[in-house]
């Protein structure tokens, strides 16, 4: 009687275990399938913060009531002196000189990741100043908008004008250059006196500007924007292509 | 079944590693994000302008949120399911990193081919990430099950394990 039972015990125990066997089999059969789904699904999270992050946090740019990155913009230039359209000190040995257009989006990329490199390094180190010229070549909007960030460059804030406008750039030629979005660039590049702002950026004195600048770089043969060089001491680098950090750094010990 | 499992580091040990990396993280990302809100940058100790590169680029915040801010939260769900047992913290722990070890090659290539700039926190950060999924994967895989398994097993061994921290 009492084996009989002592076999049953060990019976339920035996299946007891082989169900848990079973169980752990199936559990581990159906982790590996959800890690696989796991794996995908956060392939598809990795995706869609990479689009979010590639279109600049989900603005299409152009916009007057959507204007971001000033505290960006201001954070870079943070500390360097700012005298019209120079940027860092003016006795520095060498200048970079851009010619570039508001509305040029090649322009705009080099805003944002060449010309940092080089105001966190040469410029703010106090190697080279960086001078940005408007060479207008895209359309009509171009010149509000250079003479907006010229007007910005009376007080102190070109480059924060300048650099808060291309991220937040719209299409080339949209209609997006309008006096309500060059308002909220400036307040936002922190323009102190925005009604002197808006006179300066309506005066006609840039035109003479503009031609100058136009001509020189006929002279210098570019054919686009960003056009760079540098001028130093010991001669001058023109670039022919849209330079990397690496090669302006190179130029700049070259020249100076 | 076991024998494979033999050969791997206990499910303990994973769990302990898991949760020291990840306050690891923890501790880089609250830097990076606490430089950015107040002086600005953080700083390389190496030198160089690498980091306050990185740090000022656009690729620096996503949706107007610091990616730094961001990363907190993702090495804290992964301190969380080092600290949880069973198949969800396992399985959270592999999502979460699998997650953060994509969105950190990203950021690698961002820096390497896109900023031109190496910020030293953020490749420590990528390698935490790394490492994090490591453990992650080898606790999700080689332990799914363990509960059942250390029933099934006759229940000492395998449960002696440890299916928790204390």
């Amino acid at each position: 009687m009492a084996s009989r039972k002592a076999q049953r015990e060990q019976a339920r125990q035996e299946r007891l275990r082989r169900e848990a066997a079973e169980g752990a089999a199936r559990r581990r059969r159906r982790m590996v399938q959800l890690g696989v789904g796991g794996a995908l699904a956060a392939a598809i999270v990795v995706v869609v913060l990479i689009v979010v992050s590639q279109s600049g946090g989900g603005s299409s740019g152009g916009s007057a009531s959507d204007v971001s990155d000033a505290g960006l913009v201001a954070k870079q230039l943070k500390g360097i002196p700012q005298h019209g359209n120079v940027l860092g000190d003016p006795s520095a040995k060498a200048t970079i000189v851009e010619f570039g257009d508001p509305q040029c989006p090649v322009c705009k990329a080099f805003s944002e990741q060449i010309a940092p490199q080089l105001i966190s390094g040469p410029v703010r180190g106090g190697a080279a100043n960086y001078q940005f010229l408007p060479w207008l070549i895209i359309g009509p909007q171009s010149k509000p908008a250079a003479e907006a960030a010229l007007a910005a460059g009376e007080q102190g804030r070109f480059w924060n004008y300048i650099g808060l406008f291309y991220r937040n750039q719209g299409e080339e030629n949209s209609g997006y250059v309008t006096d309500d979005f060059m308002t909220a660039i400036a307040k936002g590049a922190g323009v102190p006196d925005i009604a002197r702002w808006d006179t300066d950026r309506q005066s006609s004195k840039w035109d003479s500007q503009f031609k100058s600048v136009n001509q020189r770089a006929g002279q210098l043969g570019f054919t686009g924007t960003p056009s760079i060089y540098v001028q130093g001491p010991h001669g001058r680098k023109v670039f022919t292509n849209v330079p990397t950090a690496a090669e302006v750094n190179a130029a700049i010990k070259s020249v100076s | 079944m076991s024998g494979a499992r033999g050969r791997l580091p206990s499910e303990r040990t994973l769990r302990v590693a898991g949760a020291i990396i990840a306050l690891l993280g923890i501790a880089v990302a609250t830097y990076i994000a606490v430089a950015d809100a107040s002086r600005g940058s953080p700083v390389c100790l190496a030198g160089g302008h690498g980091c306050e590169t990185v740090a000022q680029s656009r690729y620096s915040h996503l949706l107007g949120i610091n990616v730094a801010v961001i990363g907190i939260g993702g090495y804290v769900v992964l301190l969380g399911s080092a600290l949880a047992g069973g198949d969800t913290g396992r399985f959270t722990g592999f999502l979460a990193a699998a997650v953060g070890f994509g969105f950190s090659v990203y950021l690698t290539y961002l820096e390497l081919f896109v900023i031109d700039a190496i910020c030293q926190w953020c490749v420590a950060s990528a390698v935490l990430m790394t490492l994090l999924l490591a453990v992650n994967a080898t606790r999700a895989f080689g332990y799914a099950g363990a509960e059942l398994a250390a029933v099934a097993d006759g229940g000492a061994a395998a449960a002696g394990r440890g299916d928790t921290l204390g």
